[in-house]
């Protein structure tokens, strides 16, 4: 188990956020338990507070790092998460509360550092400020036990600044991340949905390809089917040497392919156990572009012949084309008559034959999403000669 | 499974380094920024405090030496790339200097956790090499501290809680900044993948859709006629600004590149255009495979495509055969059906080679797409997987 726990953490790269995150609550967990195993000795040898006070700060540590383990095998990352901070805070305040020596204040330190583990920045406002207050405030009051005699003038204030200049190196840090990893995900998020809409135009041609070819739908094939069974039975056997649902299963996703999931959700006559098994299928369904579809169509992509990587490979920007305007002008007058000619995906009928009209071509053209292709100078010029481009070129 | 995996299309790790050096511009004028901001405090103290202006003269030249050094590199790195790499390991450095600088010169307790903020300036290169300096720098001045200069953390009369507290939070501070570190890392690799990943997936769905849609239409992009509407407009422009006709050559050259012409004739015609030209010029074909057409296309299906802010982060998003709330069952149909129809094929999409299968299967980062369970089934068991879908599809060809 620890060795599959740490192959986790060493390839983190590879996992959903979801995973990393339970991943950072675990090695909390796993530090807090190290520092309250070093916490038992301190308190009995070292720490200046009664046995019963002693005795109340071991229970409650002991109950909240219960509690945070819970939460973390509950998959409840969250409160896991608030938990550990306020226990590491309560850490910091046991020592710094129960001894005079320096380092005690390193507790500070190591308290930010568990906040900025999480990168979440609201909980650092919350309680990195807090630490960094509490801090402060233990500077202001201890200050015997952080001068060295002789010391440098100031040293207090030193202190201070150091103590809040690694808040907001870290707070910064935060601030960066958050602000490029939201950017990212924006990117990514949209980027899918794009390509979802190129996939649902490769599901057309590739179902008119198997029409003109007279060849049943792969789910129609029975040796598919056959196949699929045989692999199941296989599989599920190898796991819990059972094999039996399959049927049931499979009848019900054989049937999502005639039928609508919409009316198999509003129909009476199937249980809800079953509604709920429908939606999950529906996402791997073959009769559409489906997540299944999407992630086949994606594996055979790597298959297909590529031109080799160059650092352009991903620039879609007229700019980064062409920087010459002479070349510009011809490829933004080709690229209206590409928009406002071709066919841009099925219609209502289901027929590859959707055209985008001149208005929507003029939104793309000068609309917000313009910008991830056109500079604002090449989208002033088609907004000044508009009419030349809806004379000229939108004409059959 | 124990082996370090690779990404599923090569582009992958080229476009992440790519990505890694846009990122490290704009982290080292974060770090330009705190050591300006750091090299004024220092300054002002010192004067304030009357440390002797040789010592304080020293200092200030190690800062403006390591903020020039950076601002010089940064300029050459947008020239070569390498700069930006040689700028971060020598920053590093730098920084590490600076902070011992202070430690000696201050030879004060408050001094040492300048050290902490050293390795928290260092932390925003999100480097896995970097932070392995940072933390070998951080546990051998902490080491050096510690055996040579015990008064700088008040242990000229150690006391054992005062030495077993030091080393040990010493120790756990280290340990904590060092996980932190670490799993930020990871976290950028993530990102940087992912987006990695939807760029090449998107490149080659393009190329996909652009074949697929050749095959069915049996038609091409009537250049002849785009090129003839585009040659008019030219013309009308020109009239309007005033100007004679001076995109008349291009768009002729543009019209015999769309043919796939270009000759010895061509270039010979031609000698003003050098390799880069011709190369740039073919980007630019609105028909074939051109970048320009796949702009365009990626233009027309960016239409109405609207990103709520509830999307953002959602997992929903992840295709895989591994969603967290599907039951085994569902996770293992889900995978047999995909495995199966790559063997199958179908129309438009011949079957794959079973060693291609296996090799992104068990090599690649695809795995993670897969429930561990079932990939483990699969992984001990490729031949079984192999022969079974191979054994149904002959007697079906029978």
């Amino acid at each position: 188990m620890m060795k599959s726990f740490f192959r986790r953490i060493r390839d983190a790269e590879f996992l959903p956020m979801s995973e990393v995150r339970k991943i950072k609550a675990i090695l909390v967990l796993i530090f807090l338990g190290l520092m309250t195993a070093i916490t038992i000795p301190f308190s009995i040898f070292f720490l200046d507070y009664s046995a019963g006070m002693k005795i109340l700060f071991l229970v409650v540590f002991l109950v909240s790092y219960a509690l945070i383990t819970l939460f973390v095998s509950l998959n409840r990352i969250v409160p896991s998460i608030q938990i550990s901070i306020l226990y590491t805070i309560g850490l910091a305040l046991l020592y710094t509360n129960g001894t005079n020596e320096f380092y005690a204040y390193l507790f500070f330190f190591i308290s930010l550092s568990v906040i900025v583990f999480y990168q979440e920045l609201y909980a650092y406002l919350l309680y990195a400020t807090a630490v960094a207050g509490l801090g402060i405030y233990y500077i202001l009051t201890h200050q015997a036990s952080l001068i060295n005699t002789p010391d440098i003038p100031g040293v207090i204030i030193i202190h201070i600044v150091i103590l809040v200049v690694f808040y907001f190196v870290f707070l910064v840090q935060i601030l960066y991340n958050e602000k490029l990893y939201t950017d990212m995900n924006y990117d990514w998020v949209k980027m899918n949905q794009v390509i979802d809409k190129y996939q649902e135009d490769i599901y057309w041609f590739l179902d008119e390809i198997r029409k003109e070819a007279r060849v049943s739908a792969i789910q129609e094939d029975l040796a598919y089917q056959k196949v699929v069974s045989e692999l199941f039975v296989f599989v599920e056997k190898q796991i819990r040497d059972s094999g039996k649902e399959f049927q049931t299963l499979f009848e019900l996703y054989l049937y999502l392919h005639e039928r609508d999931l919409e009316k198999i959700l509003d129909s009476d006559e199937i249980s809800g156990q079953l509604k709920k098994t429908a939606t999950r299928l529906h996402k791997y369904l073959l009769n559409a572009r489906t997540e299944l579809f999407s992630l086949i169509t994606n594996f055979y992509c790597r298959f297909r012949p590529a031109v080799p990587y160059e650092p352009n490979r991903y620039h879609y920007r007229l700019n980064d084309l062409t920087n010459h305007s002479d070349e510009q002008v011809i490829a933004i007058a080709n690229l209206y008559q590409y928009l406002i000619h071709e066919v841009a995906g099925p219609d209502e009928w289901d027929q590859m034959k959707r055209v985008l009209s001149l208005e929507e071509v003029e939104e793309l053209l000068t609309g917000a999403d313009a910008e991830e292709f056109l500079t604002p100078t090449q989208m002033a010029f088609f907004r000044d000669n508009e009419e030349l481009f809806r004379e000229y070129l939108a004409k059959k | 499974m124990n082996r370090k995996r690779s990404y599923m299309f090569p582009e992958i790790e080229d476009y992440r380094e790519d990505l890694e050096i846009q990122h490290l511009r704009t982290k080292n004028h974060f770090v330009i920024g705190l050591l300006t901001v750091m090299m004024i405090m220092v300054f002002i103290y010192m004067l304030i405090a009357d440390f002797p202006l040789r010592q304080t003269l020293i200092l200030m030249f190690g800062f403006l030496f390591v903020i020039l050094f950076n601002i010089g590199n940064l300029a050459y790195g947008s020239e070569n790339n390498r700069f930006y790499q040689l700028n971060k390991y020598l920053t590093t450095l730098g920084v590490y200097s600076l902070a011992l600088g202070i430690l000696f010169v201050f030879a004060s307790p408050a001094a040492v956790i300048v050290l902490f903020i050293a390795y928290a300036i260092c932390a925003f290169f999100q480097d896995m090499r970097i932070m392995f300096i940072s933390n070998l720098f951080l546990l051998f001045f902490a080491i050096m501290i510690v055996k040579g200069y015990p008064e700088y953390l008040f242990m000229e009369n150690p006391s054992a809680e005062n030495n077993a507290g030091l080393t040990l939070f010493f120790i756990a501070f280290i340990l904590i900044l060092t996980i932190t570190s670490y799993i930020i890392i990871k976290q950028k690799q993530f990102f940087y993948s992912q987006i990695a990943m939807s760029k090449e997936t998107e490149f080659r769905n393009l190329d996909l859709l652009i074949d697929l849609e050749k095959e069915v239409t049996k038609t091409a992009v009537d250049t002849d006629r785009y090129y003839e509407r585009t040659s008019q407009f030219l013309e009308a422009f020109c009239r309007k600004i005033g100007i004679e006709n001076l995109f008349q050559e291009k768009v002729s050259i543009l019209k015999k590149l769309e043919k796939g012409e270009l000759t010895p004739a061509m270039l010979q015609n031609h000698p003003q255009y050098g390799k880069s030209d011709w190369e740039r010029l073919e980007q630019l074909r609105i028909g074939g495979n051109g970048k320009l057409r796949k702009s365009a296309l990626k233009m027309s299906h960016t239409f109405n495509v609207e990103v709520k802010k509830r999307e953002i982060f959602s997992e929903t998003h992840f295709k895989s055969f591994n969603h967290q709330k599907d039951s085994l069952d569902i996770k293992i149909l889900a995978f047999v059906l995909f495995y199966a129809a790559l063997k199958r094929g179908m129309p438009g999409m011949p079957e794959l080679e079973e060693a291609d299968i296996r090799s992104i299967l068990t090599s690649t980062d695809y795995s993670y797409t897969i429930d561990p369970r079932v990939f483990q089934i699969y992984q001990k068991n490729t031949d079984v997987f192999a022969s079974i879908v191979d054994d149904w599809l002959k007697r079906r060809d029978r």
